[in-house]
């Protein structure tokens, strides 16, 4: 069932284009990895499907309601964690936390739900202190408290982990994690890319438009071609010869003791290629599909982009 | 709802606001100085002769037209005549109370918001902008007048103090009710509105508070046009500036609901 789906989207600021005709659909349930380079318009997407800026052009629903309009009703469906973890610094966290689900009508027991989201986040204990004197990461644990307050059915998370110490990154993903069992839907825009790949069911490069779409291991796929790498002892002529004589390798490149076979089904096809080799005379010490990192894709996507 | 989420704003401002030593220091230390400095100079007045005060032909000017609000002063003396002019220059000078204290408010809370950067994540909660401004407006206003009011009857009770008592009851005329119960709760609100217009585009108080001046002079105009003698506001007048005051209070808040809905409070606003 789809809980954000866009049309179109697009947000203009005078003559500049931030986001241009933007659509997707987003499961309940799933992580959605959102990624662009700085100034490539996610905030602006965020904040539109937060119902916080109008599109100038095309339309999202998000849990049932057009975010350009309801916009009541919408944020009571809604959680979002914005890029800079806004709190009143002379108030303490429980404080600030009561006075931000003070707006729900949803929420029945704010004291209660308080006191919930402050032992998620590891905050219960100092919940009476200043959030002056909080850190940074802190305070993005706490400013996630807040953006799970109402229970939403989609969260928005801006840049979630960052300013967060490895093991504190990790909890919160872990979160993540978890709250997406629940059934929530998560749209989750970062710049950290192994995160991405490890907690999103799908990923999106965005930069003012939809670059790409897909799961990880379909992007991989869809944008380089399937390699095979094997490194031999020694690589005579031989050898060479009788990898160029199979069909199914559509290229072949040498680099010392280093083979690399392009080729559609590399799973397949491998004990093919391993045979021919060792029937050849060579000595085998290491072979592998290569894989593409998600940082491959990105920065290939994004520099085909600027061409 | 909308009532609890109005009164979760006005308890949230409050506590950070009072929070805050200087603006404890703002809202007590201020208003007596305004309240004592009348005093001193009706105290000074008595003290050091009004009669050559009032041959000035303005102060005739002034002194007949309150004569023709207040026909009972015929009987008081030259020292008194004066003494009562000057306590009926108080309902305006008093006026600077709610100016300074609601704009200096609204400027404390929405830079506040501006520098921990809280509207974003404020917008994206149920609240509608109108009651995040209503909210924020009644945080700086009901302040602001109570303080205003507060001044008043110490500064009426100085005037007991200080031996003048008699004098009251000529002075609290229709006129003064009418300031008080219309025109400063008007003045508190514009000068709100006018705080959260020039916190909008500002980084700093003291740039955001420069808009003060569109208030302060006006009240220093009416303060000489009296005292001149060129206008008596007497009850009539000054339910006419009440009026007034409303009216641009409701033009100004049109231009403050506009830059205060989401969009332009998160892409126009200057951080």
């Amino acid at each position: 069932m789809p809980v954000i789906e866009t049309h179109e989207l697009t947000r203009k600021f005078g003559d500049f284009t931030a986001v241009e005709n933007l659509t997707l659909v987003v499961e309940k349930g799933e992580v959605l990895g959102f990624l662009g380079p700085n100034g490539a318009g996610k905030t602006t997407t965020i904040r539109m499907l937060a119902g916080i800026i109008s599109p100038t052009r095309g339309y999202a629903v998000v849990a049932g309601q057009r975010t350009d309009q309801s916009i009541e009703l919408l944020h009571e469906k809604i959680g979002f964690l914005t890029e800079s973890p806004g709190f009143y610094q002379r108030l303490s966290a429980r404080r600030n936390l009561e006075y931000f689900g003070g707006f729900y009508a949803g929420i029945k027991d704010l004291k209660a739900q308080v006191r919930k989201y402050l032992g998620i986040v590891g905050l219960l204990e100092r919940a009476e202190k200043p959030v002056a004197t909080f850190s940074r990461g802190m305070k993005q644990r706490l400013a996630l408290a807040r953006a799970l307050l109402p229970e939403p059915e989609v969260l928005f998370l801006d840049e979630p982990t960052s300013g967060l110490d490895p093991e504190a990154a990790r909890e919160v993903r872990d979160l993540i994690v978890k709250l997406s069992t629940e059934g929530r839907t998560i749209f989750l825009s970062t710049h950290n890319l192994a995160e991405a790949e490890q907690i999103c069911h799908r990923i999106s490069i965005f930069r003012t438009r939809l670059l790409v779409l897909g799961k990880p291991e379909d992007l991989r796929r869809q944008l380089f071609s399937r390699r095979v790498v094997i490194r031999l002892e020694s690589i005579g002529s031989e050898i060479l010869a009788s990898l160029k004589r199979l069909a199914f390798v559509k290229k072949l490149d040498l680099e010392g003791n280093r083979l690399s076979l392009e080729m559609d089904n590399p799973q397949a096809m491998l004990p093919e290629v391993v045979k021919e080799i060792v029937q050849a005379g060579g000595r085998i010490l290491e072979a592998n599909e290569e894989r593409r990192s998600l940082e491959e894709i990105y920065l290939n996507l994004i520099r085909e982009d600027k061409k | 709802m909308t009532a609890h989420r109005i009164r979760n704003i006005l308890l949230k401002e409050w506590e950070v606001i009072f929070k805050d030593l200087n603006n404890l220091l703002f809202i007590t230390i201020l208003p007596l100085l305004i309240v004592a400095e009348p005093l001193a100079i009706m105290w000074a007045v008595s003290r050091f002769g009004g009669s050559s005060v009032l041959g000035s032909s303005l102060i005739q000017s002034a002194l007949a037209k309150l004569g023709a609000e207040i026909p009972a002063i015929s009987v008081l003396t030259v020292d008194q005549q004066l003494q009562v002019l000057l306590l009926s220059q108080f309902k305006f000078f008093i006026l600077f109370i709610p100016a300074v204290i609601a704009i200096s408010f609204a400027t404390f809370s929405i830079l506040e918001e501006k520098q921990t950067r809280t509207l974003e994540p404020l917008l994206a909660t149920p609240v509608r902008t109108w009651e995040l401004l209503l909210g924020k407006a009644l945080s700086g206003a009901i302040p602001a007048i109570i303080v205003c009011w507060a001044c008043a009857a110490i500064f009426f009770a100085g005037v007991v103090i200080m031996g003048w008592g008699s004098l009251n009851t000529l002075v609290l005329t229709g006129s003064w009710y009418l300031v008080l119960l219309l025109l400063t709760p008007g003045i508190a609100v514009l000068s709100f509105l006018l705080g959260v217009i020039g916190s909008s585009r500002a980084k700093d108080a003291k740039n955001a508070q420069n808009l003060i001046v569109v208030i302060i002079l006006p009240v220093f105009a009416l303060i000489a046009l009296q005292v001149t003698g060129i206008i008596w506001f007497s009850p009539l007048p000054v339910l006419f500036l009440s009026i007034g005051t409303w009216l641009v209070d409701f033009l100004v808040l049109r231009i403050a609901v506009r830059l205060f809905q989401r969009e332009s409070i998160v892409i126009k606003w200057q951080y």
